[in-house]
C-alpha cells in the first residue's frame, strides 16, 4: 500500500509538481478528477458513462451524430454551440474583471437583463437596417451594462455599500421592473414572453443557407474574441490594468502608491458591467430573440464559477467556458439518447466547480510533498 | 392591515432564521453566500422525508410537518459540511465555495427529485407536493387591537423560529462559546492564542448556518409554494444575506431588516389589491423592499463594518 501511494505521489508530482506549469495543470487535474467522478455516478445509475460523455460532444457539434434532420449536420450543431458559448464568455469576462479589482459582481444576470431589454426596446423593435442596428445593439448593450455596473461601483465608493448586497438588490429590481414593462407593453400573448426582435437587430444570423446546411451564425463570438484580447491587453499592458490589479491585491498598498482606489473600482465595475451587458445582448438578441419575464438567467452565477475555473485569466476562461457549455448544451441530446436525466449535466458541472475550488489546496499539498521529497533527498545525500 | 402583518411575518421569519445562520457563519469569519443552496438542500431533505412518511399519517396530521422540519434542519447541516470542508480544510476561496455550493445544490436536488420521483414513486414529476401547513390563532392575545394580528393565523413554524431565534441570540451574545465565535471573526489569532481551536469553532458556526438555512427553506416550502421544486431557489437565501449585511451582522437589526422585507412585500400586494390594479402591477410593487433597502443602505452604510477577518483563510503561521 505504502508503495502504491508513493507511486501515485510520484505521478502527481511529475505532472503537476512543476511550479511554472501549475497554473494550468491544476485546473486540468481537478477537471479530470471530476469527470472520473461523473463516470462513477452515471455508471451507478446503470448507464454507459462513456456513451453519455460522447453524447455530450455530439450534442455540441464536436462529434458526428448517428443521423441528422434535413439541412442539419455537425457544423450546424457546432455553430449553435458557439451561439450558446458567446454569452458565457462575456459573462465570465465580466466576473473576471471585477474579481481582479477585488470585487464580486453577483449582478451579472441583472446587468445582462437590463442591457438586453434596453437594446430590445430601442433597436430590436425599430426599423433600422441591419448594418446600423447590429453595431448599435452592441454599443447599447455595453453602455447600459457599464452604467449598471458603474452605479454599483459608485455606491461602493461613495456610500460604502457592499457590492454583493447592491448587486443582489439590483438583480431583483431589474427583474421585477422589466417583467412589469414586458407584461404591460411588449408581451407576445402566445409565448408569454416579450415579442421577438426583428432580424435586423439580432446578433445571430438565423437559418443562413451555407451549401447544403441551414445554420445559425453567431456574430457575437467575434466580438467576444476581441473582448478577450482587449481584456488581456488592458490587464497586462496598461496602467489601468495595473491599478485594477493593485487595488484587488491590497487597497492600502494601492493607496500608498497613489492610486485613486475609488476611481479604479468604479472603472473596473463599469468594464465588468459593460461585458455583462454584451453577454445580455448576445443572449437576448442573439441566442434567443425574446425575454422571458420574471426569470433571471443562471449564466451570471455560472460565470462566477467559470471565471474561477479559468484561473481568473482571460485565456483560461476560453477553455472553462468551452467545457461548461459543452456539458450544458450537450445534455439535451445526452438525455434523449442515453436516457440519463439532463439534470445530471448540471450536477457534473457543479462537481467540476467544486473540485476546482479545491485547486489552492491541491497546489498546497503538492508543493508540500515536493518539499518533503527534496528534504529526503538532501538527507540521503 | 391584518393581512399585511400576518403575511409579512410569515415571510420575514423564515428569512430571519436563515439570516441568523448567516450571522453565525460570518461572525466566525467564514463568508457565506451558500445560504441559497443550503436552504434548498435542507428543504429537499425535509420534503423528501415528509413525502416518504406521508402514507403512515392521516391527511391533516401535523407530525410529518414537524419531522420534515427536523430533517430539513439535519439536511442543511449535512450539506453545510461541504462548505466547511472547502473553506476550513481545503482553504478554498469562501465566496467561490458559496457560489459552487449554490450551483451544486440546485443541480443535485433538481436531479434527485426527478430521479426519485421516477424510480420510487413511478411518476414523472419534478416536485414533491407538500400542501400548506395548518395555521393557529392564539386565543386571548389575538384579540388585542392591531398587535393581535401577530398572533392570528400563525404558521406553527413561526413559533418554532421565534424560539430558536431566542436561543440563537442567547448563545451568540451571552455565552462563552458565542464570545469565542465572534472573536474568531475579528481576530482568530487571539482566539488561537487563548487555546481555542479556530477551525472547530468555525466548523460549528458553519453547521449552525446550514441547519438554520435548511429550516428556513422548509418553512418557505410549506407556506409559499406548498411543494418542493426548483421554485425554492427564488433568491430567499440572497435576500437573507442582504438582510444580515443590512443589519450590520447583528441579530436584532437583522430582524428589523427581515421585517422590513416582509411587510414591504405583503404591503405591496395589498396595495395592488386595494387599488384594483391589474396583477402585472404586482411586479412593480415587489420592487419596494429592494429599493427601500438600497435607499436605507445609502444612509446607514457608512457605519457598516464586516467582521474584520471575514473571508480570510485562517493561517496559523501568518502574522
Amino acid at each position: 500500500m505504502k508503495n502504491k501511494n508513493n507511486f501515485l505521489h510520484r505521478v502527481i508530482l511529475q505532472t503537476i509538481g512543476h511550479e511554472k506549469r501549475q497554473h494550468y495543470m491544476i485546473p486540468v487535474f481537478t477537471i479530470l478528477l471530476s469527470l472520473i467522478f461523473g463516470i462513477l455516478v452515471i455508471a451507478l445509475l446503470g448507464k454507459n458513462p462513456l456513451q453519455a460523455y460522447y453524447n455530450l460532444l455530439q450534442g455540441s457539434g464536436l462529434a458526428p451524430k448517428a443521423s441528422y434532420a434535413g439541412h442539419k449536420g455537425m457544423i450546424t450543431d457546432f455553430t449553435s454551440f458557439l451561439n450558446a458559448l458567446t454569452p458565457m464568455l462575456f459573462a465570465a469576462l465580466a466576473v473576471l474583471i471585477a474579481l481582479k479589482a477585488g470585487l464580486f459582481n453577483i449582478g451579472v444576470s441583472g446587468q445582462m437583463l437590463a442591457a438586453g431589454f434596453t437594446a430590445t426596446v430601442l433597436i430590436g423593435y425599430s426599423d433600422l437596417p441591419a448594418v446600423v442596428a447590429k453595431p448599435l445593439v452592441v454599443l447599447i448593450g455595453f453602455l447600459i451594462g457599464a452604467l449598471a455596473g458603474g452605479l454599483v461601483g459608485f455606491l461602493k465608493h461613495r456610500f460604502n455599500i457592499n457590492e454583493v448586497v447592491s448587486t443582489i438588490m439590483f438583480n431583483y429590481i431589474f427583474q421585477y421592473v422589466i417583467s412589469f414593462l414586458i407584461n404591460t407593453f411588449y408581451v407576445d400573448p402566445v409565448s408569454r414572453q416579450s415579442a421577438n426582435v426583428k432580424q435586423a437587430g439580432r446578433l445571430t444570423l438565423v437559418d443562413v443557407v451555407v451549401g447544403d446546411y441551414k445554420m445559425d451564425i453567431p456574430l457575437g463570438i467575434l466580438v467576444a474574441v476581441v473582448g478577450i484580447a482587449v481584456t488581456a491587453f488592458v490587464l497586462h499592458r496598461t496602467t489601468l490594468g495595473f491599478e485594477i490589479k493593485a487595488v484587488g491585491n491590497s487597497i492600502r498598498a494601492a493607496e500608498y502608491a497613489g492610486i485613486r482606489v475609488g476611481r479604479t473600482r468604479v472603472l473596473a465595475m463599469m468594464l465588468s458591467g459593460g461585458f455583462a451587458g454584451l453577454a445580455g445582448v448576445t443572449y437576448y438578441l442573439g441566442y434567443f430573440a425574446s425575454i422571458q419575464p420574471k426569470v433571471l438567467v443562471s449564466t451570471g452565477y455560472d460565470a462566477i464559477a467559470v471565471a474561477l475555473l479559468g484561473n481568473s485569466s482571460p485565456i483560461g476562461i476560453i477553455f472553462s467556458s468551452f467545457l461548461i457549455t459543452v456539458i450544458s448544451k450537450g445534455s439535451t441530446y445526452m438525455s434523449s439518447t442515453s436516457g440519463v436525466q439532463a439534470e445530471i449535466a448540471s450536477a457534473i458541472t457543479g462537481i467540476i466547480l467544486l473540485f476546482s475550488a479545491c485547486g489552492a489546496y491541491v497546489q498546497y499539498k503538492v508543493n508540500r510533498w515536493k518539499d518533503e521529497r527534496n528534504l529526503k533527498m538532501e538527507e540521503s545525500q | 392591515m391584518n393581512t399585511i402583518i400576518i403575511d409579512g411575518l410569515s415571510f420575514a421569519l423564515p428569512l430571519f432564521i436563515m439570516a441568523i445562520g448567516g450571522i453565525y457563519c460570518e461572525r466566525s469569519g467564514i463568508t457565506n453566500l451558500a445560504i441559497e443552496g443550503l436552504q434548498g438542500f435542507g428543504a429537499f431533505c425535509g420534503a423528501l422525508f415528509a413525502v416518504c412518511i406521508a402514507q403512515y399519517f392521516a391527511g391533516n396530521s401535523p407530525i410529518p410537518f414537524y419531522l420534515a422540519m427536523l430533517f430539513a434542519f439535519l439536511g442543511g447541516m449535512l450539506f453545510s459540511l461541504l462548505h466547511a470542508m472547502l473553506c476550513i480544510k481545503f482553504k478554498a476561496n469562501q465566496v467561490i465555495s458559496g457560489v459552487v455550493i449554490n450551483i451544486l445544490a440546485m443541480a443535485l436536488t433538481e436531479f434527485l427529485t426527478k430521479q426519485i420521483n421516477a424510480s420510487i414513486f413511478g411518476a414523472a414529476s419534478n416536485k414533491f407536493v407538500l400542501g400548506v401547513s395548518a395555521r393557529i390563532t392564539v386565543p386571548v392575545l389575538s384579540k388585542i387591537p392591531v398587535l393581535g394580528a401577530v398572533f392570528t393565523n400563525l404558521y406553527p413554524f413561526e413559533i418554532v423560529i421565534a424560539l430558536i431565534a431566542l436561543i440563537a441570540w442567547y448563545i451568540l451574545y451571552q455565552t462563552r462559546f458565542g464570545l469565542h465565535l465572534r472573536a474568531c471573526g475579528d481576530n482568530p489569532h487571539a482566539v488561537d492564542a487563548a487555546g481555542i481551536e479556530v477551525s472547530r469553532v468555525r466548523l460549528i458556526a458553519v453547521m449552525a448556518s446550514g441547519a438554520l438555512s435548511g429550516l428556513g427553506g422548509i418553512c418557505f416550502a410549506y407556506s409559499i409554494s406548498a411543494n418542493f421544486s426548483s421554485n425554492i431557489y427564488s433568491g430567499y437565501g440572497y435576500l437573507a444575506i442582504a438582510a444580515l449585511i443590512f443589519g450590520n451582522w447583528k441579530i436584532m437589526p437583522t430582524l428589523g431588516a427581515c421585517l422590513l422585507f416582509g411587510f414591504a412585500r405583503s404591503g405591496g400586494y395589498e396595495l395592488v389589491k386595494f387599488l384594483e390594479m391589474p396583477s402585472s402591477y404586482q411586479d412593480l410593487v415587489m420592487v419596494l423592499p429592494y429599493v427601500l433597502t438600497l435607499l436605507m443602505l445609502i444612509f446607514f452604510s457608512k457605519k457598516n463594518h464586516a467582521p474584520k477577518a471575514l473571508g480570510e483563510i485562517y493561517d496559523k503561521g501568518a502574522r
